[in-house]
């Protein structure tokens, strides 16, 4: 079952070409990887899959709908994790948990999220206070009490230390397990190795390579993701 | 409903935290009125300190918040939520009204129990006159969160739009004593006819002119805010 379908997928700003024929699907269950460096259009893929854009031509179905035109009733089952997308300062991190979970119909528990995200001893400190680190976990959080079908996760473990990143990864497993469908959009070629099923390499607005991390390390004769990346994309060298 | 009401009562203890807005809109009143205790006038002004709390809340506070929403992104991230962002305006005016409504409660109970101000004559009037110069002073806020781009600048443009109303309008100090050039600059602020409203149903007779001038402004103003506003 497919959750996610793009074709040929085109966005300008002006003259720039963001998103230049893009085409992919994502299957149900599956963690399917937006890898490429800044400007390469993975952002701007994503903003089209939640709704948040309107693409110029081409056709996006996500979850049998079109987010252009559904956006609401898609947000229902999907939670976002955007790069940039804040909180009010002075919002405590309990405070926001209870609020984005009203958002929703069927909302999981979110003082259990907020547990198992580690927000419990912190639960009552303000946005504004938090570490970055903390900031970007609850952020994440709040992507995920609505029980979503699909998460998309832009820039998932960006501002994290170490440990904080595996932690993260573990929680990112722990969904994959439970059957949740993900897109994470990723600068860390290691975090997209470990976690992704399928990754999509983008540059220029286009998708120059698909494929399992394994394929991708496969076609290019190297070692690890990160340096079958550079050999794709022709950078780093 | 659920979310809107989660996110009016969120708006409101947000609104509540900030120092500024609990301070001004609801200590602030009450202190001018004990300030003017000696004047056997206060019926004249009491209605003022009621505009002048909703201009306080609805052109510098709810500007300064809805900007700085947009600059760090709180309300793109909304947009990826079921929620649609106009209930967050609209919890966004709840909060305000709420808040408002407290500081009226308070200043009113001080200046009726502590210094023996006649309470409202026409309480029937003093209702709505309360609720239009409530929408005008948002509509005035929405606007300048429409074109002013910056969090800090809105914040700073509500406080000049604010500040020079309050006085010329003779919602913080009565404009009879004004001079009157001052004074036929007031004839021409929303504020006046928000103060006019509220005075003629506390003490005086009321009249429909100054509701309608304010039901023009809120119409007006909403329209140009909807029209100009950006979300990024």
């Amino acid at each position: 079952m497919t959750v996610i379908e793009v074709e040929d997928l085109r966005k300008n700003y002006g003259n720039t070409r963001a998103v230049d024929g893009v085409s992919f699907t994502v299957a149900r269950g599956e963690t399917f990887g937006v890898l490429g460096h800044n400007g390469a259009g993975k952002t701007t893929t994503v903003e089209c899959l939640v709704g948040l854009r309107k693409p110029d031509s081409g056709t996006i179905r996500v979850l049998g709908e079109n987010p252009a035109r559904r956006r609401r009733a898609l947000a229902q089952r999907t939670g976002v994790q955007l790069q940039q997308g804040e909180l009010p300062d002075r919002l405590r991190v309990a405070e926001a948990m209870r609020l984005f979970a009203a958002f929703y119909d069927r909302p999981d528990d979110w003082r259990a999220v907020l547990e198992r995200w580690g927000l419990g001893p912190i639960a009552n400190k303000a946005f504004g206070d938090l570490s970055g680190g903390q900031q970007q976990r609850l952020k994440l959080a709040t992507a995920l009490v609505g029980g979503p079908e699909l998460v998309v996760l832009d820039e998932l473990t960006t501002g994290l230390d170490p440990v904080a990143r595996r932690e993260t990864w573990t929680l990112i497993g722990d969904l994959k397990a439970a059957g949740t469908t993900a897109v994470l959009v990723s600068h860390f070629m290691d975090e997209a190795e470990e976690l992704c099923d399928r990754v999509a390499v983008f540059g220029n607005g286009r998708i120059i390579a698909l494929g399992s991390p394994r394929e991708l390390i496969g076609r290019t004769g190297t070692g690890s993701l990160e340096e079958a990346y550079f050999a794709l994309s022709g950078e780093g060298r | 409903m659920k979310a809107f009401a989660h996110l009016s009562a969120t708006e409101l203890r947000l609104l509540a935290r900030d120092p500024g807005s609990l301070f001004f809109m609801v200590a602030f009143p009450s202190m001018l009125l004990m300030l003017n205790g000696g004047s056997d006038r206060l019926e004249i002004h009491l209605p003022g300190y009621l505009a002048m709390i909703l201009a306080i809340g609805g052109i510098t506070a709810l500007p300064a918040t809805l900007a700085t929403y947009r600059e760090r992104k709180v309300l793109r991230r909304l947009a990826t939520t079921p929620v649609s962002p106009f209930v967050l305006l609209t919890a966004q005016i709840v909060a305000q009204l709420s808040m408002a409504l407290a500081g009226a409660a308070i200043v009113t109970g001080v200046g009726v129990i502590g210094f023996g101000v006649d309470p409202p004559a026409h309480p029937a009037w003093l209702a709505p006159a309360f609720v239009l110069s409530a929408l005008m002073c948002y509509a005035i806020g929405f606007v300048i969160a429409a074109v002013v781009p910056r969090a800090r600048t809105a914040e700073l443009i509500g406080l000049l739009v604010m500040f020079p109303m309050i006085f010329l309008a003779g919602a913080a100090i009565p404009r009879e004593g004004v001079p009157e050039t001052m004074h036929r600059i007031g004839d021409y602020l929303p504020l006046t006819h928000a103060v006019t409203a509220l005075r003629e149903s506390w003490s005086d007779v009321p009249t429909l002119p100054p509701l309608l001038i304010l039901s023009g402004i809120v119409v007006l103003g909403t329209a140009v805010a909807a029209a100009l506003f950006r979300w990024e």
